[in-house]
């Protein structure tokens, strides 16, 4: 283990030979921090909150080792409790492991065997609390975002569905075939809505629960099967799409990530386009450096207002009513990269459009 | 109804529901003028330019969940306009929200008459044309 690495531990006792007998023993495997008396131990707490394991000595002259796990238990949870003690103390050490105070205690004087093992124990327990914290904290955000997602769910599933509901009943009173077909069209866009909506429930669940599957990445045939899936909206929109790709490594990385991220930026590029504008381009450019993939999509669409682009990344936030969107994209694609360690930048110009650039490290 | 024509406006960000909306509107035969806007702010720059004391009120009928101005943004900025403005539109909240929240929040604004489920249809809208 590197320096760093080392566990921190904190012993606290009034007798300065045996703070110094402590720290020869033990200085090589933990990082040790000593204390001759409470209130020096409560300043290095404060200054070390990742300490994993405190000793303490029972009979100090300011305060017992109980009174003094007592009094930090509250503003430093974490730490790991351990005593030094006689049998004489007994009793008191006993009520004390009884409210909780205490993980541990070691009679003295203690071996070095002793020490080593009360460390190794508290340390498990430390990192078993702190692991129950992470988790507990991620189902927190779960929670949340399980809110979220109940509220989007009755808008985006049920307002296409109302709007189709609600054009059907207005069609029946409707002769005219010109208006039907009308109306048949925007139909149309509901269903899509609805349709691109739970794909990207599919994305986001598949993101969240599932496990990478690490392969050999060829951009070529990436880069190909989305010149496939976007040729043709290019065509009929007369926007230039043009890819380039210098791949001149081995690139390792989840395949299915991968897709959602370039999915999502190239069908915002392509979606979010100026109607008027005579020479409409995206621009999808890929290479590799050194171990990194750089992914650009560049467009000259309607760019995005310097007030949103700090919220584009949060779920169901949308900048524009310009096109039909969920909300859902940017953030999957954040999503996404968080799991690759990758990177995303945007630089954006509003009627001139907007870039992307991505960064993320091969596995 | 003796009374006069009334104008509409429908904010709504789905084209396809203003295009319900207008149809339903218009085939009630009590208005023709129907003005849609899928962008609240647009709807809002259109009020603010528009002179005030129009013999006919204007019934705005407002989706909850836009992008960029949403309803309730909307409503609260119709409200801090002077009142004589106001006073020229019935305002109504239509959504697919089934939100306590978002329902008691649109009862907490007093220039909101009603809130009406999607999707509008024509005995809806007739039963509240009755109601104005």
């Amino acid at each position: 283990m590197s320096k760093q690495e080392r566990i921190k531990i904190l012993y606290v006792d009034d007798e300065i030979n045996n703070l110094h007998g402590f720290k020869a023993s033990f200085r090589l495997d933990y990082n040790v921090f000593i204390a001759n008396n409470t209130v020096e131990a409560t300043d290095i707490l404060n200054n070390h909150p990742d300490i994993r394991v405190i000793f303490c000595d029972q009979r100090m002259p300011d305060k017992t080792g109980v009174e003094f796990f007592g009094e930090i238990r509250v503003p430093h949870p974490h730490p790991v409790r351990m005593l030094l003690t006689g049998y004489t103390d007994i009793e008191s050490v006993i009520d004390a492991i009884n409210m909780g105070h205490i993980f541990r205690y070691i009679k003295k004087p203690w071996t070095d065997a002793d020490i080593r093992s009360a460390v190794d124990e508290g340390n498990k327990f430390y990192l078993a609390n702190s692991m129950l914290a992470i988790k507990n904290e991620e189902l927190q955000k779960a929670y949340t975002e399980l809110d979220k997602f109940a509220y989007s769910v009755t808008h985006d599933m049920r307002g296409p569905l109302l709007s189709i509901l609600g054009a059907v009943d207005v069609a029946q009173n409707i002769n005219d075939i010109g208006e039907i077909r009308e109306m048949l069209g925007l139909m149309e866009a509901s269903v899509k809505k609805l349709d691109s909506f739970i794909q990207n429930i599919h994305d986001y669940y598949n993101l969240k629960r599932g496990e990478l599957h690490i392969t050999d990445i060829d951009f070529a045939k990436v880069i190909n099967d989305q010149e496939d899936i976007y040729g043709i909206t290019a065509k009929m929109n007369n926007i230039n799409f043009k890819t380039n790709v210098q791949q001149n490594e081995v690139f390792r990385c989840d395949e299915m990530s991968m897709k959602v991220i370039l999915n999502n930026l190239l069908s915002n590029a392509f979606k979010y386009q100026r109607k008027n504008n005579e020479t409409k381009f995206v621009e999808l450019n890929v290479h590799t450096d050194k171990g990194m993939a750089h992914i650009q999509v560049k467009d000259n669409g309607i760019g995005i207002h310097e007030n949103h682009i700090g919220e584009i990344f949060n779920m169901f936030f949308r900048a524009t009513s310009e096109e039909v969107g969920s909300g859902f994209g940017l953030y999957n694609v954040k999503d996404a990269l968080l799991k690759l360690n990758g990177e995303i930048k945007v630089d954006s110009v509003v009627d001139g459009g907007t870039t992307f650039n991505v960064a993320i490290p091969s596995k | 109804m003796t009374q006069d024509k009334l104008n509409f406006i429908v904010i709504d960000d789905s084209k396809l529901d203003c295009f319900i909306a207008e149809k339903i509107i218009r085939n009630t035969g009590m208005s023709d003028d129907v003005k849609s806007f899928t962008d609240a702010r647009e709807a809002l720059a259109y009020i603010k330019n528009k002179p005030t004391g129009s013999a006919n009120k204007t019934v705005l009928i407002v989706d909850i969940q836009m992008p960029v101005m949403n309803g309730f943004e909307f409503i609260e900025a119709l409200e801090q306009l002077p009142q004589n403005v106001q006073n020229d539109y019935l305002v109504y909240v239509l959504s697919s929200s089934i939100n306590e929240n978002d329902l008691n929040r649109v009862r907490s604004y007093k220039s909101v008459k009603h809130f009406l489920n999607k999707p509008l249809n024509s005995n809806t809208l007739t039963a509240l044309l009755l109601i104005v």
